[in-house]
């Protein structure tokens, strides 16, 4: 390591492990406010074993992607993205979007710090936005909804498909082999193996994918030697 | 209207949100606040930072957007405050309608029907409060452990560690693409379109260096324009 990347290590990494804990740590109390709320003044509450089922129900659902989630996207957000997307959440949608095309924009080299900082701003301003427009729709939002004509309506139905095909042919053009092993095993995962559940299908597309790019850059660098 | 929406609309409700959702903002100044003082050790420019973040926020509107009919959705059976402050942190829009459903259902009652009531709507605010906590507790407790472990499969080399990162955006990318397009050809339609047109344009901002922060939008609007015009 050069003294270059310990002052980064001292500069950021440190400092967002300390902010990141005690942000998403401290978010946890804070999301049963409104929840005490309405059980303070108007005494709706359900039993203990209600809020139990309710607990256990929905955890069956998502409990493995409590875990699977992070790690699945962990390659591509790194620490302090990783911080930023589970607070703040829409990952796949929005955040890694938002994180990958503004490194490529800045011309950023993966996996270096400048990357990290440039897809850590890239995060802030998408947070930003994406509260700014919450806070709009919620507050004016079945107001707005009536100058919106049908057809821009219908048209918000294609912004993730949208979305995710541009993001796969921006990095299918650096790493076309890659690419192409991505598009065919998802397309099998999905379309053949089809009733797999959604925590154990994300993972395996990017872990596949992973694998099969240090596989083939591990063959490559023994074929230059 | 239902008795209860007054509750789920009730003015304080939004002051019980604001906590949470202040935590969200006050974590995006923090971290972008580190991220200047860290471009010493790099080199990157005042200006470029400013760009990046400029540019995550332009690319996140069709996002931001594309949630803005479920979220009418929502706030019709659970209120706007509870939804703007879910919608605001971790699980998206399909997540947290889930867990209010499955609030109402650990109740037997059915989400948005007639006897879904004050009690049925605390219990889908608890389940959705709890599952969000999933996450919150994973990633806080162990996202520097997760670091460790890449270093240990990357070997610490930069290059490989961007190949990992390409391959993954790749492998979630094409999952995402497939799953969403699978429910119609003009969703395929508009993942294509959209895919083309990036790689039209990055090959054109090669020689336009100016139009690159714009190429996830114009794909993007592209391929929804596409598709409207297919499938009417």
């Amino acid at each position: 390591m050069t003294e270059n990347s310990y002052s980064y290590e001292e500069l950021f990494t440190k400092k967002i492990v300390k902010a990141g804990r005690w942000t998403l740590l401290g978010a946890i109390p804070l999301c049963f406010i409104p929840a005490i709320y309405l059980w303070v003044k108007y005494g709706a509450i359900p039993s203990v074993q209600v809020i139990l089922k309710g607990w256990f129900m929905i955890a069956s659902i998502y409990g493995v992607e409590y875990f699977m989630t992070p790690l699945s996207y962990f390659p591509i957000l790194g620490v302090s993205g990783t911080y930023m997307a589970f607070l703040s959440g829409n990952i796949a949608n929005m955040k890694v979007p938002c994180a990958v095309v503004t490194q490529d924009v800045l011309d950023t080299k993966p996996g270096s710090h400048e990357a990290e900082l440039v897809g850590t701003l890239g995060m802030v301003g998408s947070t930003i936005m994406n509260m700014i427009i919450l806070t709009i729709a919620a507050i004016a939002g079945n107001k707005l909804i009536s100058y919106f004509p049908p057809s821009i309506i219908k048209s918000f139905d294609y912004v993730l498909p949208a979305i995710f095909g541009a993001l796969f042919s921006l990095f299918a053009v650096k790493y076309p082999k890659y690419g192409m092993f991505a598009i065919i095993v998802s397309g099998f995962i999905v379309l053949v193996l089809g009733m797999l559940p959604t925590w154990l299908i994300v993972p395996m597309c990017s872990f596949s994918s992973i694998g099969f790019a240090i596989f083939s850059s591990k063959k490559e660098m023994q074929k230059q030697q | 209207m239902k008795e209860y929406l007054d509750i789920a609309n009730d003015p304080i409700l939004w002051m019980t949100a604001l906590p949470v959702i202040s935590v969200v903002g006050i974590q995006a100044y923090i971290f972008s606040k580190y991220a200047f003082q860290a471009t010493k050790a790099t080199s990157l420019t005042k200006e470029q930072c400013f760009k990046a973040i400029k540019t995550g926020a332009v690319s996140s509107i069709g996002p931001a957007l594309s949630v803005f009919v479920v979220m009418l959705g929502m706030m019709a059976v659970i209120g706007a405050p509870i939804t703007w402050m879910r919608l605001s942190m971790i699980g998206a829009a399909p997540t947290e309608l889930t867990a209010s459903t499955i609030g109402a259902k650990a109740m037997e009652i059915e989400f948005g029907s007639a006897q879904y009531d004050a009690t049925a709507f605390a219990s889908s605010v608890w389940t959705m409060a709890l599952n969000g906590c999933g996450w919150l507790l994973f990633c806080g407790l162990f996202t520097h452990k997760m670091s460790n472990l890449q270093d240990k499969i990357a070997g610490g080399n930069a290059d490989m560690m961007g190949k990992i990162c390409g391959a993954a955006v790749l492998g979630t990318s094409s999952y995402l693409v497939i799953s969403n397009s699978k429910s119609g050809m003009d969703k395929f339609i508009a993942a294509l379109v959209a895919a083309v047109v990036m790689i039209f344009l990055t090959k054109l901002s090669n020689k336009m260096p100016k139009l690159k922060e714009y190429n996830l939008g114009i794909s993007m609007v592209a391929g929804m324009f596409v598709a409207v015009l297919v499938s009417n």
